[in-house]
């Protein structure tokens, strides 16, 4: 259901009645420099939602800003976290809207959904659990335990997101092509429009 | 502008680098590497933002300038190596394609003059709490004439021009953030006029495929956006006036460390498309 909705993105949506109609999903992926400038407004974007969120995860390690209480620094800094990503998302969204059906069967974009998702958990664990008494450990240089797993959490799962990403653009496992049988499972080959080649073919 | 312009006897060394250690080494990690230079962008990116615009007088304003950079200065260095050494890693990888894109020129350029504002200046002045010396008068100046120089080959090369959308919207956004008040929403309410003034004359006045045509226009709306975002920001960097913790030379090199930065990394991914 969900590549029956992702073809009618990619191929009918928006596709008008002209001698080569084009999707609006095609006619962004084929614009002169919409795509490019898509691309890199989301690589900056990430440089200051990442950068900023490594700043904060620091601090809550007791790398860094240890004479600052949590909460100062948070508030100082979140507000460009969160500016940023809602550009990462905006800008990701995009990009995923002008190719969804080769992301959909790429195992590193799925791959990097689910630690994106990690991510955010993390986040809403922390909000809601870890911060409850932040007042009793707000100004220690090196906050418990529990925030810094919270705060190591998050730099490795963003760390791991921005590998994921980099990933998506290699073939390594791109359907078609002949793959372990559990890459073609984790990617859907078998639906997509190139099909499933397993190594085992190849070798007969 | 490409590096085979400037440098048109290099070619044979160039073409001969992905063959030379390490090169052939990265080359089948191209990816990996790729990735540590995204990553070393981004803790260059998060580090480099906060210390300038503390030094523009926004963002961490609970701690001095100073504080700021003593907490920041070992990512900040963490960044820029990393960047410098996986870039030269990456770069031997793929020279050849390097050699003849202008984005790389402007990246390059760029990568100069944001080590010299970045160590030269915004270091300098940061430590000093604001106050800047001749040295990193100096160095702000040589930074902003290779900045300039960068921002010249960026805006005028084929097919890589359009990028400059990167370092305007920064600094429109920046601007933003750091003007307060009734100068906030003049700012806002200029810059909203002149987008809806660029898409009516060109989606309008002229039609959107008509290429020939657009391009001036787009052109010199580019150039109105600049003035405008420069002027706001002129006209808030004189009106803060002299504090405590810098006056307006120290926020100007804030602007400039942020800009130089984005437009180094804006090059860098315009190298894939042009």
């Amino acid at each position: 259901m969900i590549r029956d909705f992702l073809v009618w993105l990619q191929t009918e949506l928006g596709k008008g009645p002209g001698e080569y109609p084009m999707s609006w999903s095609e006619a962004l992926l084929g614009s002169l420099n919409f795509w490019g400038l898509l691309e890199g407004t989301h690589l900056l974007a990430l440089m200051l939602f990442a950068g900023t969120i490594f700043v904060v995860d620091l601090r809550l390690l007791g790398v860094t800003f240890k004479r600052t209480p949590v909460s100062v620094l948070s508030d100082k800094v979140l507000p460009l976290t969160v500016f940023g990503f809602v550009i990462v998302l905006l800008t990701g969204l995009a990009l995923f809207y002008a190719k969804p059906l080769v992301y959909y069967h790429n195992i590193w974009f799925r791959a990097k959904l689910v630690f994106i998702v990690l991510a955010l958990l993390n986040i809403v664990i922390f909000h809601r659990r870890v911060q409850r008494n932040i007042s009793d450990w707000d100004g220690l240089a090196k906050p418990p335990g529990a925030a810094r797993a919270s705060a190591a959490i998050s730099l490795a799962a963003w760390v791991i997101v921005i590998m994921l990403g980099r990933f998506i653009a290699y073939d390594w496992f791109e359907c078609g092509k002949p793959l372990p049988d559990w890459a073609n499972a984790l990617q859907e080959c078998a639906a997509s429009e190139k099909g499933a080649q397993t190594l085992a073919e190849l070798a007969q | 502008m490409t590096p085979a312009d400037v440098f048109p006897e290099l070619r044979p060394w160039v073409e001969n680098l992905v063959n030379v250690w390490p090169a052939y080494i990265i080359k089948p990690q191209f990816a990996q590497w790729q990735v540590l230079h995204i990553l070393s962008m981004v803790i260059l990116g998060g580090t480099s933002i906060l210390i300038n615009l503390r030094l523009i007088g926004v963002g961490v304003t609970n701690e001095s300038p100073s504080e700021v950079y003593r907490n920041l200065r070992a990512w900040l260095h963490v960044g820029v190596v990393g960047i410098v050494v996986s870039g030269v890693l990456i770069g031997m990888a793929n020279a050849e394609r390097l050699y003849d894109s202008a984005a790389f020129t402007v990246k390059m350029l760029a990568l100069l003059a944001g080590v010299i504002l970045t160590y030269g200046a915004s270091a300098l002045a940061a430590k000093a709490d604001g106050r800047v010396g001749g040295a990193a008068k100096v160095f702000f100046l040589l930074g902003l004439a290779v900045f300039a120089v960068a921002l010249w080959v960026f805006s005028t090369g084929d097919l890589i021009n359009p990028g400059m959308f990167h370092a305007i919207t920064a600094a429109a956004l920046v601007v933003l953030f750091v003007t307060r008040g009734p100068i906030r929403w003049i700012y806002l309410v200029g810059l909203t006029a002149l987008l809806v003034a660029q898409y009516v004359a060109t989606h309008i006045v002229i039609k959107a495929d008509d290429y020939e045509r657009l391009d001036p226009v787009n052109i010199a709306f580019a150039w109105i956006f600049a003035a405008w975002i420069l002027g706001v920001a002129a006209f808030q960097t004189v009106v803060a006036g002299r504090s405590a913790e810098g006056g307006p030379i120290a926020k100007a090199i804030g602007y400039a460390t942020i800009l130089v930065w984005v437009v180094a990394s804006a090059a860098g991914r315009w190298i894939a498309f042009a």
